[in-house]
């Protein structure tokens, strides 16, 4: 089977959209690898650039099921193992790039990842992904029955891996880690919220802009422990304009989501009354 | 037992035909091929820099707002030699730290807000008479020349530049310290209208960096004003920056506006951000791991490989010295 025909073998719009999504940054970063245009210390580019997607398409193959009950965008579902399969191969170029920017030494790259905790945390993750990765296929999900669910649970578990991985390895400035926390806090709710299957795409805003709060305690929490500063200085910074603010991330994502929800609800009644008519 | 130990302008026995003279007659041909050019700068011969002779004309387009851009290019010191090749000048404008501007390293273009004139330093602490000079008339009393330094990032890069400036000494004698003075405090701009980085109110603005006098009187500690023959760029610090090549590069404060003789120890940005990674001294040192990465290697900007690196970064002969009786100091990061 091709991943851009559905299972009864059609030609399906929506895999080959996100499989052409799923590829253009691999292609767009390998260009510009190939061209010189990643600048001064280009495998280090690569390894990070990557590594941003990597995160990003493990997140949004998170998002799915919440969307899908939420929104009731069923069709989401055969597009989901692509995605997260997709974020395994882009932590397979992740790591390649890396031992490319250690001129492929590979016996310090293996010393570098037991040494550094950032790295074996990552690394853990990583190879995570990969046994989720192989046992995806609808084989696999036969063979282990009950226990494929349960272990595809531990996506989240990887997911948590992720994201502290991305957070030691900032230098100072943790406004992306610290957002991707705030979007996984969210995630982790709904899916520990009782009744998930019904919580309605307003509730899942909602959830949002709760996690958007949690997101801010949370980054000025962490700036007065490790620098000393006031907590009520780092939330005010929110009300000023400077720079990408991780609360108003998670609270934007939140809002999207409202829109969507209202846009979907709104959709659905106007079809019903139009069938009624 | 005694040994002979090499000094930095001594040629090492393989060195038949040095970089340094290599380079000039390369650059010399490229410069009498930009016959115009070279009628309009003979500085450029008694300067062995004519690499820039191109640089000069377009430069000049680029630097004419730069009052200084006239001083440029100066006479290489060719005390001080690297082995290799320069960094090519667009990976050194292009790839920088310079957190007021952002934690990305492509700030080159934000970077271009900063006004650099007027711009003066001032002097303060333990010296005769406290004052302040503006940045040209500092140019026109300093001895500027160029050396030829590598400079290693903590975070594990390197990078071999041309510097214009003067020593640091240079600049001590004209401040007149006092016996009491111990250390040297420098500062970056803290004027937020210079540099959005700077209304991110949690960070510990504004950057700070010192040396201790025996440092700052190395004759390696450097401020440049120059790079590649030309005004600093503001990326890279302009108008003034110190450079101290066995140092990791978070010590080369930029763009100053405060040199104060302290009898204190400075607390750095560095050591209020992450006292437990960065300290005071950092000096270069391969077997000194930073806790989340290994210092033994470093990436050669634009060249896509890494080499090892040395400690204090290969100047070791000029300031191992400096630390004797120090090793229960953190030396090292
Ligand atoms: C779940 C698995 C992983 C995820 C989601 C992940 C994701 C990320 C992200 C988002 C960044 C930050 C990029 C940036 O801010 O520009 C990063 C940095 C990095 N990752 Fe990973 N990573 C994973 C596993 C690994 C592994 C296994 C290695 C290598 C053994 C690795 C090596 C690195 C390195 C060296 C950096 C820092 C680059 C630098 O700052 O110079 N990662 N990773």
């Amino acid at each position: 089977m091709v991943p851009w025909r559905d299972r009864a073998g059609r030609l399906s719009w929506l895999r080959m959209a996100v499989l052409a999504a799923l590829a253009a940054p691999a292609a767009w970063v390998a260009w510009k690898y190939a061209n010189g245009m990643l600048g001064a210390r280009p495998a280090n580019a690569a390894v990070r650039e990557v590594g941003l997607w990597m995160i990003r398409f493990l997140f949004i193959a998170l998002a799915v099921t919440p969307l899908r009950e939420g929104l009731g965008w069923t069709r989401l579902l055969d597009v989901r193992r692509m995605i997260g399969v997709a974020a395994f191969v882009y932590g397979f170029a992740h790591i390649t790039l890396y031992a490319a920017q250690e001129s492929w030494k590979l016996g310090f790259v293996a010393a570098e990842i037991v040494r550094r905790i950032y790295l074996t945390i990552g690394f853990v993750g990583l190879v995570g992904l990969m046994v989720l990765a192989v046992t995806s296929t609808d084989g696999w999900q036969r063979r282990l029955r009950a226990n494929w669910g349960r272990l595809h649970r531990t996506v989240y578990a990887i997911a948590i891996l992720a994201v502290v991985h991305f957070f030691i390895q900032s230098k100072a400035q943790v406004s992306e880690p610290i957002f991707m926390m705030g979007l996984l806090v969210w995630l982790l709710a709904v899916r520990a919220w009782p009744r998930r299957a019904r919580l309605g795409g307003v509730a899942l805003a909602l959830l949002g802009a709760g996690a958007a709060v949690l997101t801010a305690l949370g980054e000025a929490g962490w700036y007065a422990f490790r620098l000393g500063v006031s907590p009520l200085m780092v939330l005010e910074a929110n009300f000023r304009a400077q720079g990408f603010r991780p609360a108003w991330g998670v609270l934007i994502a939140a809002g999207i989501v409202l829109v969507l929800a209202l846009v979907n609800t709104g959709w659905r009644r106007f079809r019903a009354a139009r069938a009624a008519a | 037992m005694h040994y002979f130990r090499k000094r930095g302008w001594e040629l090492g026995d393989g060195a038949a035909t040095p970089e340094a003279v290599f380079r000039t007659r390369r650059q010399l041909v490229k410069a009498l091929a930009a016959g115009p050019v070279l009628a309009a700068a003979p500085v450029l011969l008694t300067a062995c820099d004519g690499k820039e002779s191109s640089n000069a004309a377009n430069g000049a387009t680029a630097s004419a707002a730069d009052p200084s851009a006239h001083l440029y290019p100066v006479m290489r010191n060719l005390r001080y030699r690297v082995d290799g090749p320069l960094t090519e000048e667009r990976h050194a404008t292009t790839y920088n730290n310079f957190y007021e501007y952002g934690t990305s390293k492509y700030i080159s273009q934000d970077a271009q807000q900063l006004r650099i004139r007027p711009w003066t330093v001032k002097i303060e602490g333990a010296v005769e008479k406290p004052f302040e000079i503006g940045i040209d008339d500092l140019l026109k009393k300093m001895p500027l020349e160029e050396r030829v330094y590598r400079f290693r990032c903590v975070e594990a890069w390197g990078m071999t530049v041309p510097w214009s400036g003067f020593a640091l000494k240079a600049l001590v004698d004209l401040a007149k310290p006092l016996s009491k003075a111990k250390y040297v405090r420098m500062e970056t701009f803290g004027d937020s209208s210079l540099a959005p980085g700077l209304r991110q109110p949690f960070f510990p603005w504004p950057y700070v960096e010192g040396l201790s006098m025996a440092e700052a009187t190395n004759e390696l500690s450097f401020i440049a004003t120059g790079l590649y023959g030309k005004p600093i760029p503001k990326q890279n610090g302009a108008p003034l920056r110190l450079v101290a090549p066995w140092k990791y590069g978070f010590k080369n404060v930029k763009s100053i506006v405060r040199i104060s003789f302290d009898e204190e120890r400075p607390k750095t940005f560095w050591e209020k951000m992450g006292p437990a990674e960065y300290g005071f001294w950092a000096n270069v040192n391969p077997e000194v791991a930073h806790p989340r990465w290994s210092q033994a290697h470093e990436n050669v900007l634009g060249e896509n490989r890494r080499a090892p690196t040395v400690i204090y970064n290969g100047y070791g002969e000029y300031v191992a010295g400096l630390y004797k009786g120090m090793e229960n100091e953190s030396l090292f990061k």
